[in-house]
C-alpha cells in the first residue's frame, strides 16, 4: 500500500509537472501573440525630453479622439465586434509571470482614462465581493462551502434561521488586492437588492451601520438574490455611471420544490439598471452550479434591460490575468476561465475558491444635468464578480482508476480460477470385486 | 357469478405464475425507471430505500437515502444538535414510509445494483460456470460486516462534522459503493472511474472505491448477490422492518424440510429451510425476492403477505407448473 501511495504521488507529481509546463507554454504563446498584436508607437531613441513629451501628448490626443479608450488592445477590439467570442483569440497578459506585481491599477480619477479607460473612484472599478480585502479568498469556508452563494460561497446567518449574506464594496481591478471602496461625497450612491419573491424593480438595501463596511441581508427563500451598488459622479463634462453587481444563489437540498423551480426560471435582469452584466446560465445548469477552471462562460451586457453592443468587457482572473472582448449585437461575450491556481501539490485544495471579476464599459454621447451641472457624455461601467474552482481534470486520473480496477479484476479472477482448479478432484474409478 | 370464485381464480393465477419471468420483467422495468427515469423528468425524491444512485446525475429518478443521510450527519456538530436536525428526522421518517411498503422487497425487486448482480449471475449460468457458496462458518462471520459498515457509515460523517476526519472522507459509504461507479456508466458517465489525487485521504477513498467495484464485478460473477451480504442499507432495513407491510411468513407445520427453498436462495439463508418454529421468517440477509415461496412444493408452507393479506402463497400446483416450465426451458 505504501508503495502504491508512493507511485500514486509520483505519477501525480509527473502529471502536475506536465500540466504546469503545458499551461505555462500556452500562456507564454498567448502572451507573445498578444504583444505582437499591439504595437505601440514610440518616440525616436535620440529624442530630447521635450520631443518625447510632445510625442506622448500627441499620441494621447489621438487616442482620445479615436474613442476615449486608453488601451490599444481595447481599441483594437472595438474595431472588431464580431470577435466578441474570443475562444481562439489570444489571452492578453497584463503582467509578466516572472514578476510578482499584479496588473497595474487604472490611473487615479484625474479625468485621464487608463486601463479600461475609466476609473469611477480612486482605486479602480467598484465591485461587490463576498470577502473583505483583509481576508481574501481561498479554500471554501464552513460546512456549507461549495453549496451556495456566488458560485459556491458559504453563507452566514443564525443557526436554524434564514441564511444571510455579507457583501463588501471594493475598488480595483484585482480580485485579490482590491481594497475597500472609498467614500466619495461628490457621488450619488444607491444600493438595491432584488429578491426572488420581491418586487422586480428591487428594494433599497440599507447602508452598513455601526462603522461596518459590509452590506448584510437575509435570504429567507430559495433563488437568486441580486445586489446592485450604483454610483453617479460628474467629472468635468463627463457623467460617470458605475454599477457593481453581485448575484448570490441560495438553494438547499430540501425546501419547497415549486419555489426552487420558480427561482430557476425567474428573470435575472433589472430593467432599470443603467448597465449590468448577466452571467449566462448553461442549458443544463443545476442549482448547485460551480464554475471550474477551463469552463467556457458567457456574459451578457445589458443597458436598461436591452443588449448592449460594442461594450468593452474585461475578465480578470483570481491571479490577475485578464482578457478583453467586445460585446456582440446580443450584448454577449464569451470567456474561457483559465487555470491560474498552481500551489505546491501538498497545499493544493480542490475546493479552492478563486474570485473572478468582469468589468464592462461603454461610452454614450448623452447630454443632461447632474446636480445642476451639465454633462455632454456618459461613461458607463459595470462589474460582476463570482467564483470558480479547480477543474476535476486537474486532480483526477482515469488512467489510475481504470488501471487499479483492471488489476484487481485480473488478480481476483485469476485467484478464483486457480482456487477452483485446485479443489477439483480428478475422476477416479473404483472397482469392486463382487465375488 | 359470485365474487369468491373469481377471487379464488385470481389467487390461483397469481400462485401459479411463472415467477422468474415476472421477477425478471419487474426488475427490468424498475432498473430502467431508476437509472433512466431522470430523462423523463421523474423525480421520486432523495429518500429512496435502495441504490438509486445520486451520482447518476442525469438519469436518476430519485436518490438513495444513504447519500443525504451521510451529508446531514456530516454537518458541524453545533448545527447537528440544533433545530436543523429536524430535517434529519423528517428525512428518516420519509425513508421509513417508503421502506415499509415493500420491506426488503426493495432489494429483491427494485434495487438497480441487486438487479445488476442477478444479470451477472444469469450471464455466468449461461456460460456454464458454477457458482460459489460460503461455508456456514464463513456465512456467520460475513453476515456481520453489513452492520459494521452501517455503524461506520454513521460514525464517520459524525467525525467529519466534528473535525476528526477529513471532508474528503465524506460521504464514506458512497465513496466505496460500487453503485457510484457502475450506475452512472449506464448513462455514459464514466467520471467516477477516477482516482482523486487532491489529498491522501481522497487517494485512499477513491482507490478503495474502485477496488471494491472491481471486487463487486468478480464477486457477483461467482457468487449470487455477492454485495448484498455487505450492504449497510440491508442492515438498516432489517433494523426497521418490524412495521413493514410486506412480510414473508412460514407455517412450520406444513414444512417437510425438503430444502428446496434453501437451494434456490441467493443469499444462502439456511433458516428458511430449517426453522419450523418462526412464522415471520425474514432474516437480516433476506432480500425478499420470494424465490423460496415459488420453489416450495407444500401448499401454504411459505407465503408473502401484504398488510396481513396473503398475496403469493406456495402451492403444489404452482410448484409443478413452474417445475414443468423449468424442464421445458431446460430443453
Amino acid at each position: 500500500m505504501k508503495d502504491l501511495a508512493r507511485y500514486c504521488l509520483g505519477g501525480m507529481l509527473a502529471l502536475l509537472l506536465i500540466g504546469n509546463v503545458t499551461a505555462q507554454t500556452g500562456l507564454d504563446e498567448h502572451s507573445a501573440h498578444a504583444s505582437s498584436d499591439v504595437v505601440r508607437p514610440r518616440p525616436p531613441e535620440n529624442a530630447t525630453p521635450e520631443e518625447r513629451r510632445a510625442f506622448y501628448q500627441k499620441r494621447a490626443a489621438e487616442r482620445v479622439k479615436a474613442g476615449g479608450g486608453g488601451d490599444p488592445v481595447a481599441a483594437l477590439a472595438r474595431t472588431a465586434p464580431g470577435n466578441a467570442t474570443l475562444d481562439t483569440a489570444p489571452v492578453k497578459r497584463t503582467q509578466d509571470k516572472s514578476t510578482p506585481a499584479k496588473p497595474e491599477e487604472p490611473a487615479r480619477a484625474s479625468g485621464r482614462p487608463a486601463g479600461m479607460g475609466m476609473a469611477m473612484r480612486g482605486g479602480g472599478p467598484l465591485w461587490l465581493s463576498d470577502s473583505p480585502p483583509s481576508r481574501g479568498d481561498g479554500a471554501a469556508r464552513g460546512g456549507m462551502g461549495g453549496m451556495m452563494g456566488m458560485g459556491g460561497m458559504a453563507m452566514g446567518g443564525e443557526r436554524g434561521g434564514a441564511p444571510s449574506k455579507r457583501l463588501w464594496l471594493r475598488a480595483g481591478s484585482d480580485p485579490q488586492k482590491s481594497g475597500f471602496a472609498r467614500e466619495d461625497g461628490e457621488a450619488i450612491n444607491e444600493t438595491l437588492i432584488v429578491r426572488p419573491q420581491g418586487p422586480i424593480e428591487g428594494e433599497a438595501l440599507p447602508p452598513p451601520v455601526d462603522g461596518k463596511k459590509n452590506l448584510l441581508f437575509d435570504m429567507p427563500v430559495q433563488g437568486y438574490y441580486r445586489v446592485y451598488a450604483s454610483s453617479r459622479k460628474l467629472q468635468g463634462e463627463v457623467l460617470n455611471v458605475s454599477v457593481a453587481k453581485a448575484e448570490i444563489s441560495n438553494f438547499g437540498h430540501g425546501g419547497d420544490e415549486e419555489e426552487r423551480a420558480q427561482a430557476l426560471v425567474a428573470p435575472r435582469v433589472l430593467e432599470s439598471a443603467p448597465i449590468e452584466i448577466v452571467r449566462e446560465k448553461a442549458p443544463d445548469e443545476k442549482t448547485f452550479f460551480q464554475l471550474k477552471s477551463g469552463d467556457e462562460q458567457a456574459f451578457v451586457v445589458l443597458q436598461k434591460g436591452l443588449p448592449l453592443q460594442g461594450a468593452r468587457v474585461r475578465f480578470v482572473s483570481h491571479e490577475g490575468w485578464s482578457k478583453e472582448a467586445v460585446s456582440d449585437e446580443q450584448g454577449r461575450v464569451n470567456f474561457q476561465i483559465i487555470r491560474d491556481y498552481f500551489p505546491p501539490w501538498d497545499d493544493f485544495k480542490k475546493r479552492f475558491k478563486a474570485s473572478y471579476l468582469v468589468i464592462a464599459e461603454a461610452n454614450a454621447a448623452e447630454q443632461g444635468m447632474f446636480k445642476d451641472m451639465p454633462y455632454s457624455s456618459v461613461r458607463y461601467q459595470t462589474t460582476l464578480s463570482g467564483n470558480y474552482y479547480p477543474s476535476p481534470n486537474d486532480y483526477r486520473s482515469y488512467a489510475w482508476g481504470l488501471g487499479i480496477g483492471l488489476l484487481i479484476v485480473l488478480f481476483c479472477g485469476t485467484a478464483v480460477y486457480l482456487y477452483r482448479r485446485r479443489r477439483l478432484k480428478p475422476f477416479r474409478e473404483v472397482r469392486f470385486d463382487e465375488r | 357469478m359470485s365474487a369468491k370464485p373469481v377471487l379464488d381464480k385470481v389467487r390461483d393465477v397469481v400462485n401459479e405464475v411463472d415467477f422468474n419471468r415476472f421477477r425478471f420483467w419487474f426488475q427490468l422495468v424498475a432498473f430502467v425507471l431508476f437509472v433512466y427515469g431522470g430523462y423523463l423528468a421523474i423525480d421520486l425524491g432523495s429518500k429512496l430505500p435502495f441504490f438509486s444512485c445520486g451520482y447518476n446525475r442525469e438519469g436518476r429518478a430519485g436518490v438513495c437515502y444513504l447519500l443525504p443521510l451521510q451529508h446531514q450527519l456530516g454537518r458541524p456538530l453545533a448545527m447537528l444538535f440544533s433545530m436543523a436536525s429536524l430535517a434529519i428526522l423528517t428525512g428518516f421518517l420519509t425513508f421509513v414510509l417508503w421502506f415499509i411498503v415493500l420491506n426488503k422487497g426493495w432489494c429483491g425487486f427494485v434495487c438497480p445494483l441487486g438487479t445488476l448482480q442477478d444479470w451477472i449471475s444469469a450471464l455466468r449460468r449461461r456460460m456454464g460456470i458454477r457458482f460459489s457458496n460460503y461455508t456456514q462458518g464463513q456465512f456467520a462471520q460475513l453476515t456481520k460486516i453489513k452492520f459494521v459498515l452501517l455503524a461506520l457509515m454513521i460514525l464517520i460523517p459524525l467525525g467529519v462534522g466534528g473535525g476528526i476526519f477529513s471532508r474528503d472522507m465524506s460521504p464514506p459509504f458512497c465513496l466505496i459503493c460500487p453503485a457510484r461507479m457502475i450506475l452512472p456508466m449506464f448513462t455514459g458517465d464514466f467520471s467516477q472511474f477516477t482516482v482523486d489525487f487532491s489529498s491522501k485521504t481522497a487517494i485512499f477513498m477513491t482507490a478503495l472505491g474502485i477496488s471494491i467495484t472491481a471486487l463487486f464485478l468478480v464477486g457477483s460473477f461467482v457468487k449470487k448477490r455477492f454485495f448484498c451480504f455487505f450492504c449497510p442499507m440491508s442492515a438498516l432495513h432489517y433494523l426497521i422492518s418490524k412495521p413493514a407491510l410486506l412480510k414473508l411468513k412460514k407455517d412450520g407445520s406444513k414444512c417437510t424440510r425438503c430444502g428446496d427453498c434453501y437451494a434456490v436462495c441467493d443469499m444462502e439463508i439456511k433458516e428458511i429451510a430449517d426453522d419450523v418454529k418462526t412464522t415471520d421468517i425474514m432474516t437480516d440477509d433476506c432480500t425478499l425476492c420470494l424465490k423460496c415461496v415459488a420453489s416450495c412444493p407444500e401448499s401454504g408452507a411459505l407465503k408473502a403477505t401484504f398488510a396481513g393479506i396473503p398475496i403469493f402463497v406456495s402451492t403444489e400446483a404452482g410448484f409443478i407448473k413452474r417445475m414443468n416450465k423449468g424442464c421445458q426451458h431446460g430443453k
